[in-house]
């Protein structure tokens, strides 16, 4: 090493050295830089080339043994490629991509194609310090680009254009693979029954994945929710976000009412900061999240229509009510209102969701409810649950529902809802309380924007003197179901039942809660290092 | 298959931090004549107030550049090559080694590795990116008009001969291969029609080992007249004129039994 005396600047001299007969080949592993890729985050690791592309020596020959086979056929076919000149590339494994699987199974996957060109004008070579200080020159065999594979699902070209068509009218994106989901399903198993719950269950993701359009009631759900392609309505995308994201729990639940409105409301800012009130199973505690609300309220969304016809049976006297009772009863709640939201939707032009409205809404309270993020409070219902919102619009607003599936629809529902305001005073208290209920419950999950919700707030109390100012309402009966659930912690429990909601203070809130959770009695689980309660029935 | 494939992780571990170099042709070439143990050259590293600067001296032995079109040795190559130093910016690379196969390290016996299937190893990431720039000489400017001149003269070109080519062909009565052809002709003579039940056999073991024939292999298997074998054929199988198979033979269904027909005789 040799020196230099200035001060400012050292010079060290290092031996560059060739090596000669490496039988390493050294290549190029390169990644993109918004991959993000580390590597040294792979605990482990596995590579091998991609021979997808070989052919097979036996592979075009079709026949085995003679039947169907020709006399002389391979030199026929040699002879004839020959003549037209066309020439089919050696396979080469060298040119073949590599396949890297990092950390297993359950790791991420990425493809390497050679990169051409890299050793034509210049050569690389990789120069590493050795351990007596010489550099070490490697020449570069191959340069690979490797890019991450998508483990996630995503649409064939077909489908892929189909949702082009559509991408003006669908809101709620999440419910497009999960719409795909469904019908795959569908075709596997092949189930039709819609009373099942599994069918349910099906019928709700279908209808949910973005099946949400205006439908006449009378529709047949199931038509709706077979037909339903991948277009969806805004609520019912949300719904199917909804599902796929808790699919299996919250099936079974009805006490969504909460999230009724559960859809992605991008262009409408109302929404926001809406809190998810009522049970939804991920993480209903993060109002926050709009995204997860929407899920949830897609979820509720179909639930909510499930209570709310439940309660409806015994309390709506309204024709409509019967009618979307008898709907529910028939398709499942919640499936129906997206479904028939599916279907109205699907009748009218995907424009017309105004005109839609108006015509279809009969019945279709809950899915107007869901739709209509913006307009939770006008419902005014109470929702006590899910299918307090179905009630509350069912009086009132059929057309509200439908609207919510677009920005005009809510607009338009918007108005209704206005409208309906009036006729709905006029009605029974105790559909009007429940739909006053349902209102700010649908509200809250949906993820309306704080305004919202307070204006909704306000309207009942400005416009329906006569409901009740509380949409939910602190019972054993909702903590029971919140619990029967899911495992909540007292803190998730509180945040069900928010003071402004219930019109207790905080510290009443305490103490009914309290309450309740002794007469419950119900079990405990520690689940990071909290205390979940949790019911089994 | 459980070392096949398996990635050695050791280089990214130790975060061996290597540099990519990019290193002109003749360069390269130059290297690849280094004897003994591979010394190249020095490389000096300068750090000056915070920046590096990086040269190449090539070895003197390995300046001599040969074969570059007439001129031999009459072009040195430059010995100082400064390097260009360049961050690798967002890209992450990293290297990774191949032990081709067939060339099982015989030092590494204890290890699987490098036996038959290949053993890919992770040696390092870039650090930095380098490229080797000859310092601007007489030398260089010489080498390098030297290579344009080698690159830009076509690759064929037309030559103008002083005498006709007359060694190919000679004119002959008759090549040698036809003469071997009437003669192989006259041998086998003309297909003599043989017993009919043993046409049949023959056709019939024939169609067992393919379905479709051509009337012309079938006369070459079995070595008979045309017609006559159009004839038999006409009894036992169907010509087909159309679909995939066309203008083939084959037997009739009901004396066809292939598996995949399900068809019995």
């Amino acid at each position: 090493m040799t020196s230099l005396g200035s001060s400012s600047s050292s010079t060290t001299e290092y031996v560059v050295r060739v090596p000669k007969n490496t039988s390493k080949k050294y290549n190029i592993m390169a990644f993109n830089s918004g991959d993000k890729v580390s590597c040294s985050t792979w605990t482990q690791a596995r590579m091998e080339r991609d021979m997808s592309n070989r052919r097979i020596y036996g592979e075009e020959e079709s026949t085995d043994g003679a039947g169907g086979s020709e006399f002389g056929k391979k030199q026929r076919e040699e002879a004839r490629r020959k003549k037209y000149g066309i020439v089919t590339k050696e396979f080469k494994v060298e040119d073949q991509p590599w396949i890297l699987k990092v950390n297993g199974k359950a790791g991420r996957r990425f493809k390497g194609l050679k990169k051409g060109g890299v050793t034509e004008n210049a050569s690389y070579y990789i120069f590493t310090q050795c351990a007596d200080g010489a550099f070490e020159a490697f020449p570069v065999h191959a340069w690979y680009n490797f890019t991450p594979q998508a483990k996630h699902r995503t649409l064939t070209a077909e489908e892929a254009e189909e949702e082009w068509g559509r991408r003006n009218k669908v809101v709620n994106h999440f419910s497009i693979m999960l719409q795909r989901r469904l019908r795959e399903q569908e075709r596997g198993e092949e189930e039709e029954d819609e009373g099942e719950k599994g069918g349910k269950k099906k019928k709700k993701k279908g209808g949910k994945g973005g099946d949400l359009r205006i439908h006449d009631l009378e529709d047949d759900l199931e038509i709706s929710s077979d037909e339903s392609d991948d277009s969806m309505g805004e609520d019912g995308e949300s719904k199917a976000k909804t599902k796929k994201d808790k699919g299996p729990k919250g099936k079974g639940k009805k006490k969504k009412g909460s999230d009724l409105e559960g859809f992605e409301d991008s262009d409408d800012g109302d929404f926001e900061g809406l809190e998810v009130d009522y049970m939804s199973d991920e993480s209903s505690s993060e109002d926050e999240e709009p995204e997860k609300t929407k899920p949830n309220k897609g979820e509720d969304v179909p639930k909510g229509i499930d209570e709310m016809s439940d309660s409806e049976e015994e309390s709506e006297e309204e024709n409509k009510n019967e009618e979307e009772a008898k709907e529910e009863e028939e398709e499942e709640d919640g499936k129906k209102t997206p479904v028939q939201v599916e279907k109205k939707k699907k009748k009218d032009s995907s424009g017309e969701s105004e005109s839609s409205e108006d015509s279809d809404i009969e019945g279709e309270a809950a899915s107007a409810l869901f739709m209509k993020k913006r307009t939770p409070p006008k419902r005014g219902g109470g929702r006590g649950s899910a299918g307090s919102s179905r009630t509350g619009s069912r009086p009132g607003t059929p057309s509200i529902d439908n609207a919510a599936t677009s920005n005009t629809l809510r607009a338009a529902a918007n108005k209704l809802e206005q409208g309906k305001r009036q006729t709905v005073v006029s009605s029974s208290e105790t559909p009007a309380a429940k739909r006053l209920k349902m209102d700010p419950s649908p509200q809250s999950s949906s993820g309306k924007s704080t305004p919202q919700p307070v204006s909704g707030k306000s309207t009942p109390s400005s416009r329906l003197p006569s409901l009740p100012f509380s949409d939910v309402q602190l019972t054993e009966d909702a903590v029971r179901r919140y619990l029967i659930r899911k495992p909540m912690t007292t803190k998730d429990l509180l945040k069900k039942f928010q003071t402004k909601r219930t019109g207790l203070s905080s510290e009443q809130t305490v103490n009914v809660l309290a309450q309740i959770l002794k007469r419950l009695n119900p079990e405990r689980k520690n689940i990071n290092e909290k205390m979940h309660f949790y019911l089994t029935e | 298959m459980a070392d096949k494939g398996e990635v050695d992780l050791t280089g990214t571990k130790q975060n061996t931090g290597v540099w990519l170099v990019k290193v002109p042709k003749y360069l390269s070439q130059q290297w690849a004549k280094a004897t003994g143990r591979g010394e190249v050259g020095k490389l000096r590293i300068c750090k000056n107030q915070g920046k590096a600067e990086v040269s190449f001296t090539l070895n003197e032995e390995l300046t001599t550049i040969d074969g570059i079109g007439d001129k031999s040795s009459k072009v040195r190559a430059p010995r100082e090559h400064p390097f260009t130093l360049q961050t690798v910016g967002g890209q992450t690379l990293a290297v990774f080694t191949e032990n081709s196969s067939g060339q099982s390290d015989a030092e590494a016996s204890g290890s699987v590795t490098g036996t038959g299937p290949d053993k890919i190893a992770l040696e390092g990431v870039v650090v930095q990116r380098a490229e080797c720039r000859p310092a601007a000489s007489e030398n260089y400017m010489k080498l390098k008009r030297l290579q344009i001149e080698e690159l830009s003269k076509p690759l064929r070109f037309s030559q103008q001969l002083e005498k006709a080519v007359t060694t190919n062909y000679k004119p002959v009565a008759n090549h040698a291969y036809n003469l071997d052809y009437e003669k192989r002709k006259k041998e086998e003579g003309k297909r003599a029609r043989a017993d009919k039940q043993q046409v049949l056999d023959m056709l019939f073991s024939a169609f067992e080992k393919h379905q479709f024939y051509n009337i012309k292999d079938l006369v070459d298997i079995t070595k008979q007249p045309v017609v006559y074998l159009k004839e038999i054929l006409h009894d036992i199988g169907i010509y087909n004129i159309k679909g995939t198979h066309k203008n083939t033979w084959e037997l009739k269904p009901e004396y066809r039994h292939y598996q995949n027909e399900e068809k019995s005789d």
